[in-house]
């Protein structure tokens, strides 16, 4: 072990008291007892437990493997490739993503109120059940509301679409069978709902989810929906939020990833004031600007919806019309087909099905 | 301060240990910094054993001057200059990254951080052949976007393969797991890297910022220490591997409401040179960025630069795959 003690994941006190006791390296504490510790370093005896217990618990195979095991970009490539992506049923959204919403990084939809976040959640929480023969995930997803706007008898408005959709498309006798099973009542069981009122219990859940994601492997999709609603009223000292924004940020992407989920976020705009124009920007500050991977803006021009993608680590920027129908979220009736040359961009999501999908038509 | 124990060194066994330890001495430095003259009266033990074990102590534990001359030399033969990919850019950094160095690039969301440590990956991978460390703390690794990048430099899937084969990804979300991963590769990692082939010639953290910033601040007392070690052991991964470090960081505004660079002015000594990437006014949908220096050893400061995000997935040859189109997508 060649971990110092100064960068072990313990309490500030008790390191202070280690080093001046003389302890530099991970290794020479390794072969203390408790009582031996305590003497010596002249702390409690519960710490000294809590000192060993780390690191031994550090010394295990998965902890150190974890630390030390670098996978070559070709790995991650066959591993990104593997994971796929989630449909928004609205092939202009899809295509600027590359495929979809891509599992395994965190995306921020921000949009002023009206325009359709929430919309977009629950479409994502009915198309991540698509089953794997469509193309899509066959995935549960866990939908935490801190703001109340979930309403059931939309998403099972959405999910009658989609089950009608398939329908039209299943050709084989695969896709026949998985249809059977897709009804709207297994739908609307496969979303878990969690309501949040304030921050604490926000973040409490987000403390609980590595648990409930072990329970429930199936779950592809986590959506919160808004993160910005419990901390912007009522939050005093704005310093304190930005780092507990940071350290939330921090805990899904790393969900995201040792989970193979993707998370959504949803987040308010505001008013920015510069240079004698105001303009909307997202809301809860410039750092959390940087929090998630992708973010997505929403916005009006006049009576369209527009999407723009604004920061993307695989996607070019760009901006698309959409429209919200009986169905959900769908395509303007106006946009263009893409032509062949653009749709040549390869796909980072492993497409598995079998067919390509045909355009909504309503 | 390393502590006595049996095994420091021979001549040194459990009842010195404890003869040492009854006048309060328990690290070598206390024991080096006493008179052996008085030890040996005090405790029970022989002078000529403790001269004996001062003497090799003094040798295992001391460190040796070393001539301005030599570490010149040592300058000049191990030096490395890293081109980024980018014409631009490297007439910002002095012809490209130095190894023994750490470079910083900072910007607001958006501003490209991410997509010019890809392209020095790839550059570095596919052109130098070496190979590269990526530490990736935001989830933002993308080894598609880097195949594009392989695509539009090379047809070839062979080289693409290779190139992709030489860039290595470690994954960490938190300070303690950053500084294990840091601290093991310093250690072991990267001379087993070494051995393989490849040498290892640049590593990359994307982005220290995101691990940091939650821990300064407020009330916590152990931000600045654990930032400072973060910043130590970039350091020594870059002068004893000869390797050159790039990272990122986020910007913040100052009084005036200009951006700069996060997390303070302790970082700022870190990194020798830094760069500040920001999209430019009123063309917010473009791929064109500027590239602002605003700390150099080596050329004066508030140089700009433009460049265009999009270079590094212009056609070099006549290949259809992977092309970007530098129009806009976006409707009118």
């Amino acid at each position: 072990m060649h971990r110092t003690v100064p960068s072990l994941p313990l309490a500030p006190s008790v390191k202070v008291k280690l080093i001046n006791a003389g302890f530099q390296v991970a290794s020479d504490l390794t072969d203390m007892r408790p009582l031996q510790l305590c003497k010596e370093a002249g702390i409690s005896q519960e710490e000294a437990v809590e000192v060993l217990q780390m690191l031994r618990d550090d010394g295990q195979p998965h902890q150190q493997r974890a630390a030390t095991e670098s996978l070559t970009a070709l790995d991650l490539l066959h591993q990104e490739q593997a994971l796929g992506s989630i449909v928004t049923f609205c092939s202009a959204l899809d295509d600027a993503l590359g495929g979809g919403l891509p599992v395994g990084k965190t995306t921020e939809i921000c949009g002023a109120p009206g325009v359709g976040k929430t919309q977009l959640c629950m479409q994502l929480a009915v198309d991540v059940q698509i089953p794997v023969c469509f193309g899509g995930l066959g995935g549960k997803a866990l939908y935490i509301d801190t703001e109340g706007s979930f309403l059931v008898q939309r998403v099972a408005d959405m999910a009658e679409a989609a089950v009608q959709h398939c329908t039209l498309l299943a050709e084989d006798t695969e896709q026949r069978q998985a249809l059977e099973e897709l009804t709207v009542e297994k739908i609307l069981s496969n979303i878990f709902l969690v309501r949040c009122h304030d921050y604490v219990e926000l973040l409490a859940e987000v403390y609980l989810l590595p648990d409930f994601l072990s329970e429930h492997p199936e779950v592809r999709l986590i959506v919160i929906d808004s993160i910005a609603f419990p901390f912007r009223h009522d939050f005093e000292d704005l310093s304190q939020r930005t780092r507990l924004l940071n350290g939330l940020a921090q805990q899904l992407i790393q969900l995201a990833t040792q989970h193979s989920v993707a998370v959504v976020l949803t987040n308010q705009m505001t008013t920015r004031v510069s240079n004698g124009q105001s303009k909307l920007v997202p809301a809860l500050g410039e750092s959390w600007g940087h929090a998630a991977t992708q973010r997505l803006i929403l916005h009006w021009e006049g009576l369209r919806r527009l999407a723009s993608l604004y920061k993307s680590p695989s996607q070019m920027e760009a901006t698309i019309q959409y429209q919200i129908t009986v169905q959900g979220f769908r395509d303007a009736p106006d946009e263009p087909r893409p032509t062949p040359a653009t749709s040549a961009v390869s796909s980072p999501s492993g497409n598995h099905s079998k067919h390509p999908r045909m355009e909504d038509r309503s | 301060m390393v502590i006595l124990r049996e095994g420091v060194c021979p001549g040194i066994n459990e009842e010195f240990i404890k003869a040492l330890q009854s006048e309060d001495i328990k690290t070598v430095e206390d024991f080096v910094s006493c008179n052996p003259e008085e030890l040996a009266q005090k405790c029970s033990l022989s002078y000529k054993a403790l001269v004996a074990v001062r003497r090799v102590l003094l040798a295992q534990y001391t460190a040796f001057p070393v001539s301005g001359a030599d570490l010149y030399e040592e300058l000049l033969s191990s030096t490395a200059i890293l081109s980024t990919g980018n014409p631009s850019l490297d007439k910002l950094l002095d012809s490209g990254l130095y190894t023994g160095e750490i470079t910083e690039l900072a910007g607001s969301p958006g501003s490209g951080k991410s997509q010019v440590c890809f392209s020095v990956a790839v550059n570095i991978s596919h052109q130098l052949k070496q190979t590269v460390f990526y530490i990736d703390t935001k989830g933002g690794m993308c080894a598609n976007r880097l195949l594009q990048m392989l695509q539009s430099k090379t047809p070839n899937m062979e080289e693409q393969m290779e190139a992709l084969q030489k860039i290595k990804v470690l994954r960490v979300f938190d300070v303690f797991s950053l500084l294990a991963c840091l601290q093991n590769l310093r250690s072991n990692g990267l001379q087993k890297a070494s051995v393989g082939g490849g040498s290892v010639k640049a590593l990359m953290v994307d982005s220290v910022s995101a691990v940091l910033s939650s821990m300064l601040g407020g009330k916590q007392n152990e931000g600045m220490s654990l930032l400072m070690q973060v910043a130590g052991e970039l350091k020594m991964i870059a002068k004893d591997f000869n390797i050159a470090v790039l990272v990122t960081n986020h910007v913040t505004k100052d009084g005036n409401g200009h951006l700069k660079a996060g997390l303070g002015q302790s970082w700022s000594h870190a990194p020798r040179t830094r760069v500040l990437l920001q999209r430019i006014e009123g063309a917010e949908t473009s791929s064109l960025r500027t590239a602002t220096l605003t700390k150099s050893s080596r050329q004066a400061c508030h140089l700009v630069e433009g460049f265009d995000l999009c270079h590094w997935s212009e056609e070099r040859r006549t290949s259809i795959s992977g092309k970007r189109k530098l129009e806009e997508r976006s409707k009118p």
